[in-house]
């Protein structure tokens, strides 16, 4: 949004980031955080009340799809994904005071949540999601310095974050962290399981699937319910795979374990329904980001990449935000009524009739 | 009804009055927007004790609360004999129920056993039962049930028939007046009703009702609605499209009425706006985005809006068409002692502010939008209260409203902190401007010297 002040001329636009620029007649620029203070520049001082009305949250503005940040890396991702995010509705017109606006409130803001690995890909886009929704944050992931690059950015976007580094696959580390990311946080409304022991062959990788895929989510609901059941929004979300669904060409542990998890979602909707607790499954298809398997695939086994693409009935491999946005959503209050679902998103990979 | 007595020595806005704006319209105009009423109102500075102090909130509970008639809730909200509302004010909880068809009442929500409240919250009860042991009344007040009676041979039933407070009901509102021995309602109302006759609140319904908490004195928040000089440094966005300081001001009785009018520049404004620009500013578009609503060749930004109004009512208001420009664009916000604050004509708002318990720093803001409605009766919106930090855009059926409100309450804490702060003795109020705070402060005095 961008305005004229009436008396001082001066320009008020609201940024990307979240801050508002000010310039005025004479050409000073300064950038103001929504309250006021002054961020950066030559201008130091601008009106508090435009600034809030130019960068403050506009109607429906909290939804989902009108505040995905932008993607990083999307630009270099080969089958760039043309822009699926619907257009903001338009903020009510003034004549009309009582104009309801179509935006549907995700009923986030304040929430508390855990994700595991959340430093990289599709767990990191949804923290960057969730933290959008303001929703405080608990992540832990292997790697120490990827937690706190993870831990500033998204501060930054005004939400409690607290990290750290462990292997999910170490029960007794997981469960310190669950209880201690309550205890940081305050209480526990979601817990979003994504961690995986990856592809790979052998009785090794059984064992690794066995212990991160499905032992971690086990784990960690056990350890979360306590703060859960005091939630009056609890829900668990569980990222499993289309490698669970149909046959990829080659029998693997992470097909199976990914399957595993899936049958448990739905034990634990159903035990776990009496007590407020929703437990949901997103299985995402191929989804390409910079790092990400199918970027080393693309290069490595270009004909193992072109055949994935081929099968992906829209043209294109999904992003991590695009997986995001369903896990956000079936972690939400506004999924109120859904428990023991298994949404899958993966631009139509797979072929079966998913009744 | 009193006309204008103008007061020659008082000084205004150079701006266009409205008066003269209303020969503009393309309808006749009501006479009600035609009514003005100027009174002698000593009172220019208050004490700031006033809004901080304990001691001047437990006066307010004894002279002021438990004296005055004040808007408990909405008659649609208790249809059903049986159905009731929790009102609550300072430390005081009545039960506004629909004892019988046709009638209501207000008892104290307190057992008279041990103490406890009766009723937790707003619903529908088929008698009045403590939770604590299991005394119970009747909806008509009467002690209906003692669990082990033979245990309270002393207590003697007509003795203990469950205290009320008066109850009047007006435009639909209940009021309630927790003086047994206070004058009927229409005595406080005045010549209230005759102002509301174009526009009769009754046949509306409670389309939105927002609550929150807000850090201030409930006096510091409802006087940031009741006068236009602050739209320049709150919101000063909307200055293309808004006569802010040529706003008139008038009083009758208890109550006080501000007029601002729409699609009409600021005086405080350098150069002249054009008709797209005030329409654009009321809208609020950005400099960067093509105009929600164009002007049409030939007409004027109000003329625009207030046929755009039209088109909307339609459905709801059988002779909209007939409705003047001015009831469709302007605010006339009225304020009916001490805290109850229903707008005129098509604006819809209604505010009212409370203390929050018995902290002067701490009070209720509510909004509610009353529609005009054709056929059946829709259902009133229940209660939406909003948590302590969030923004009013948390309550998206607020619409636009919700982000001005934001400006409105960016002030308000400020303001309360700044009071404590204040080295010097009082606020002062503008001579003319600020008439309608000026008003309520002298019958608030009146009220507590009683």
């Amino acid at each position: 949004m961008k305005l004229r002040h009436p008396f001082s001329r001066a320009i008020y636009e609201s940024q990307e980031d979240g801050l508002v620029r000010v310039e005025e007649e004479g050409g000073r620029v300064g950038l103001f955080h929504l309250d006021g203070r002054w961020h950066s520049g030559e201008l130091r001082d601008a009106d508090p009340h435009l600034i809030g009305w130019v960068g403050g949250p506009q109607l429906g503005g909290r939804t989902a799809t009108n505040r995905i940040p932008a993607m990083p890396g999307a630009a270099t991702t080969p089958p760039r994904p043309t822009t699926t995010v619907p257009k903001p509705p338009t903020p009510a017109a003034g004549a009309d005071p009582n104009r309801r606006t179509t935006s549907m409130d995700l009923g986030l803001r304040g929430r508390k949540a855990i994700v595991t690995a959340a430093t990289r890909g599709i767990g990191l886009a949804i923290a960057r999601l969730l933290a959008d929704e303001g929703v405080d944050l608990a992540l832990c992931a292997r790697g120490a310095a990827g937690l706190e690059a993870a831990r500033k950015e998204l501060e930054a976007r005004g939400v409690r974050v607290f990290t750290k580094a462990l292997d999910v696959g170490d029960g007794d580390a997981l469960r310190g962290f669950v209880r201690e990311a309550a205890e940081a946080l305050g209480g526990l409304d979601l817990l979003v399981c994504n961690a995986s022991g990856g592809a790979g062959m052998g009785e090794k990788a059984w064992q690794a699937n066995f212990d991160v895929d499905v032992l971690h989510s086990v784990r960690a609901v056990e350890a979360a319910l306590p703060s859960l059941t005091s939630s009056d929004a609890a829900s668990v979300v569980f990222i499993s795979s289309t490698a669970a669904l149909e046959y990829l060409g080659v029998p693997q542990a992470y097909n199976a374990m990914k399957a595993a998890l899936i049958a448990h979602a739905n034990d634990l909707s159903q035990a776990l329904a009496p007590k407020g607790v929703r437990v949901n499954v997103v299985s995402p298809g191929p989804i390409y980001f910079d790092g990400g398997n199918w970027e080393m695939i693309k290069k490595a086994m270009p004909a193992i990449y072109e055949r994935a693409l081929g099968q992906c009935a829209l043209g294109r491999m999904g992003t991590p935000e695009e997986v995001a946005r369903s896990v956000v959503f079936l972690a939400s209050p506004a999924a109120s009524y859904v428990t023991g679902a298994n949404l899958v998103v993966d631009g139509g990979f797979t072929k079966r009739v998913a009744y | 009804m009193t006309s204008a007595a103008s007061t020659t020595a008082e000084a205004r806005s150079p701006g266009l009055s409205y008066q003269q704006l209303l020969e503009t319209d393309t309808r006749p105009v009501p006479d009600v927007l035609r009514w003005q009423a100027r009174a002698e109102i000593p009172v220019v500075q208050v004490p700031i004790e006033r809004y901080t102090a304990r001691a001047f909130h437990d006066l307010e509970v004894e002279k002021l609360w438990r004296k005055v008639w004040q808007m408990a809730c909405r008659e649609e909200e208790i249809p059903e004999v049986g159905d009731h509302v929790v009102y609550e004010i300072a430390d005081d909880s009545l039960i506004v129920m629909r004892s019988a068809p046709g009638e209501i009442r207000a008892y104290h929500n307190v057992c008279l056993h041990r103490g406890r409240m009766l009723r937790d919250c707003d619903g529908r009860a088929e008698e009045l039962r403590c939770p604590f042991h299991g005394w119970t009344w009747s909806l008509d007040g009467a002690l209906k049930r003692i669990p082990a009676q033979w245990d309270f041979p002393h207590v003697e039933r007509e003795r203990f028939h469950l205290p009320e407070a008066k109850v009047g009901t007006w435009g639909g509102f209940v009021f309630v007046n927790l003086d047994p021995a206070c004058a009927p309602l229409a005595d406080h109302l005045g010549e209230l009703p005759r102002h509301f006759e174009a526009w009769p609140l009754e046949q509306r319904y409670k389309e939105v009702h927002v609550a929150k908490r807000l850090p201030c004195n409930w006096k510091v928040a409802q006087e940031a609605f009741m006068e236009a000089y602050h739209v320049g440094g709150t919101h000063p966005q909307l200055l293309p499209g808004i006569g802010d300081v040529n706003s008139q001001y008038d009083v009758w009785g208890n109550f006080s009425r501000a007029i601002t009018a729409n699609m009409t520049p600021s005086p405080l404004l350098q150069a002249a706006p054009s008709e797209q620009e005030m329409l654009d500013s009321m809208l609020s578009r950005s400099l960067d985005e093509e105009p929600m609503l164009r002007v049409p060749e030939g007409m004027t930004a109000r003329q625009t809006l207030a046929m755009t109004s039209r088109l909307q009512l339609q459905a709801s208001v059988a002779s909209v068409n007939d409705v003047s420009d001015a009831e469709l664009a302007d605010s006339f916000y009225y304020t009916v002692f001490p805290n109850f604050h229903p707008w005129g004509a098509y604006n819809r708002i209604v505010y009212r502010f409370r203390p929050a318990g018995s902290d002067p720093d701490r009070c209720i803001m509510e909004v509610m939008y009353l529609a005009p409605f054709r056929g059946r009766r829709p259902k009133p919106a229940p209660v939406h209260w909003l948590g302590d930090d969030d923004d009013w855009t948390q309550a998206p059926e607020l619409g636009f409203l919700a982000r001005v409100f934001n400006q409105d309450t960016f002030n308000l804490g400020r303001v309360q902190r700044g009071l404590h702060a204040a080295r010097h003795s009082h606020v002062t109020f503008a001579r003319y401007q600020e008439t309608k705070i000026r008003h309520f402060h002298a019958l608030l005095e009146a009220q507590l010297a009683r």
